[in-house]
């Protein structure tokens, strides 16, 4: 009861200087809305990026070194690497992925389309993996691959409306593998489907084929190799485990999970947003303990007289005490809970201005919402929010009431 | 003789100053029995409303004891002495001191209201007390809407609003005009009638002439205790 009486009386004490309250709320929820968004992302790369790795639904992967993927070595032997490891115990499926890059024929779309299109020579990533394998792509339009395997290809928009390619198209593509001198001869694919790959930045032209096909596009009939295999573990083992058991057969190999893939990023790549986000939240953190502070200050030195009229009738100094603290809760409160929807309109622009970032995959997000940065978020705002009410609370509780009413006699 | 309500033995309040200590009461001793009315009275900075300020136990003297009810009010907490204020003592300021934000009714309601007291009865006891002051129908006004004399009157039901057993009034007319001023003494008399003992420091002469008994301070001093 006396909790509920002192929190009314903050109330009272709040909407009876509407200006004032008004703007130390909005205040807050400024202050609390930039706050939030820092919380959004600190961890927003690195979840978002930990959910574009689990998106195929893989999370290990083999490559034949320690160096970035599709820079170093590939695995050789790769459909019976890819065999052997799909038949441990700890292992559910196992995809073998080989990049290639091509560019487009100058009339392979022409001759299907009927147009000329001859000006675009563009860079384009093939993707080559195991058909019988759940792809790393999702079809967006058409079919996959799988229903045309010798010839078949899943394209991204980009490149469609680069090549003016839809489903049923013919695309001839001829690889860029090794030297000018040595280019392989042109392959022709037919378009099965629209597709769209986690990793694609908003410009990239990107298609996805078998991992035979892929070979063709650099003149190699039977080569047997693959950038990296993508792993998924068995329910119920985990990536670490099936990791484990991997290297345990083949210790010349290098496997990384998904989760220390991100860790890695987490604190190397992504280490610099962290950094911002953090000094920018504390520096907000520290301006809203100011402003919240100063009103609750402000109100209490313009009230003494009141203060120490209830001390006087008899309400006790932690009833009084407890006044000033509930006042501080409700302000920062009130600004708190309005500050998160302005804080996701801010992060979703903040989001897309920072998404226009040259090189950054579509999928990935700067600002994520996670329950653990609203739990957060809550827990600084309520230390800010008694932080800001400490030394108002400590005029009141060491008010001396005899001389305050003396004083406020005498004013 | 009647037992008293407070007691003042030999009390002393000193107030440290940057130019040197002042002292407000020296060796001031007084005894307020249950009903008793009495007016204190003297020259500005004679130690009036400091004594009332320790009778009250919003002060602590510096010297001296104070007992209420036969309790030494030094030995008690904190949280024991607002209760004790909260519970057996009633006050009236020159300056009212009601609370802006609340209704007269609440204002009333508040002292209840952080005693304890039950709905019920908080209301019944609230309406009685405005009906007693002559504010009933201004129960929903807040003080900025109410007039001097009004304000005086609703912080003399607030301050009754527990059923105190001493009732301190620090110049209750002090900002009123004669004709106001005299409704709040009529009213204090009225209170006193009723069996609260009532203590008035005032620079009013017919105010304090209304008291039985009359208390004259200078230089912190009771120079002169007087019943008539």
């Amino acid at each position: 009861m006396t909790g509920l009486r002192a929190l009314r009386f903050a109330w009272l004490t709040i909407v009876r200087q509407p200006a004032r309250s008004v703007l130390g709320i909005l205040g807050v929820a400024a202050v609390g809305a930039l706050l939030f968004d820092m919380l959004l992302l600190s961890r927003g790369l690195v979840l978002s990026f930990r959910t574009l790795l689990d998106a195929g639904g893989f999370d290990a992967r083999v490559l034949a070194t320690d160096m970035v993927p599709f820079s170093g070595p590939r695995l050789d032997h790769a459909s019976t690497l890819a065999a052997a490891i799909r038949a441990l115990p700890e292992v559910a499926a196992v995809q073998q992925v080989r990049t290639v890059r091509a560019t487009a024929g100058d009339r392979s779309v022409a001759s299907a389309m009927g147009v000329d299109d001859g000006e675009d020579d563009g860079e384009i990533e093939i993707v080559g993996t195991d058909i019988h394998v759940h792809p790393v792509w999702t079809i967006a339009e058409g079919r996959d691959v799988a229903e045309d395997p010798a010839n078949g290809l899943v394209i991204n928009r980009h490149l469609a409306e680069t090549l003016g390619a839809k489903p049923g198209s013919k695309v001839t593509l001829r690889g860029r593998c090794g030297d000018e001198a040595s280019m392989p001869p042109p392959v022709t694919f037919i378009v099965t489907g629209i597709a769209t790959f986690p990793f694609d930045t908003p410009g990239d032209d990107t298609a996805g084929t078998s991992i035979a096909s892929a070979a063709r596009l650099c003149g190699e009939r039977d080569a047997d190799q693959a950038d990296m295999l993508l792993v998924r573990s068995r329910d119920g083992v985990g990536a670490d485990t099936a990791a484990a058991a991997i290297h345990a057969r083949r210790p010349d190999l290098h496997i990384v999970t998904n989760a220390e893939i991100v860790d890695q990023f987490s604190r190397l790549q992504f280490s610099y947003f962290r950094q911002i986000s953090s000094v920018l939240a504390t520096v907000t953190l520290f301006f809203g303990f100011l402003l919240v502070a100063v009103l609750l200050t402000v109100s209490v030195n313009q009230h003494l007289g009141e203060i120490a009229t209830l001390r006087a009738i008899g309400l006790t100094r932690a009833r009084v005490v407890a006044g000033i603290f509930w006042e501080s809760v409700v302000m920062v409160g009130t600004g708190g809970v309005l500050a998160v929807p302005i804080g996701f309109v801010v992060a979703a622009w903040l989001d897309r201005i920072l998404r226009r970032l040259p090189g950054i995959p579509t999928g990935l997000h700067f600002f994520v919402f996670e329950p653990r940065a609203l739990g957060l978020y809550v827990v600084l705002l309520s230390a800010a929010a008694l932080a800001a009410a400490a030394y108002p609370m400590r005029i009141v509780a060491g008010l001396p009431i005899a001389g305050t009413l003396r004083q406020e006699v005498v004013s | 003789m009647t037992a008293p309500v407070v007691e003042a033995r030999g009390v002393s309040r000193v107030f440290p100053m940057q130019a040197g200590a002042v002292t407000a009461l020296a060796d001031v001793s007084l005894r307020v029995s249950a009903g008793e009315y009495l007016s204190i009275v003297g020259p500005s900075g004679c130690g009036k409303s400091t004594l009332l300020h320790v009778l009250g136990c919003v002060d602590v003297p510096t010297a001296g004891a104070l007992r209420f009810q036969d309790r030494d009010v030094a030995t008690l907490p904190d949280a024991e002495r607002s209760r004790l204020r909260l519970r057996e003592i009633g006050f009236v300021f020159q300056r009212f001191f009601l609370l802006p934000m609340l209704t007269a009714w609440e204002n009333v309601e508040l002292p209840q209201a952080e005693a304890g007291i039950a709905r019920a009865e908080r209301r019944a006891r609230t309406a009685e007390l405005l009906d007693y002051v002559g504010l009933a129908a201004r129960a929903g006004h807040r003080p900025s809407e109410l007039s001097g004399g009004e304000m005086q009157r609703v912080a003399i039901a607030r301050a009754l609003a527990n059923r105190p057993r001493l009732l301190l009034a620090d110049e209750p007319t002090g900002e009123l005009d004669q004709t106001t001023g005299g409704q709040v003494a009529d009213l204090l008399d009225r209170l006193h009638g009723d069996g609260t003992a009532v203590v008035v420091v005032t620079h009013d002469a017919v105010m304090a002439e209304r008291a039985p008994r009359l208390v004259h301070m200078r230089d912190g001093r009771i120079v002169e205790d007087s019943t008539r």
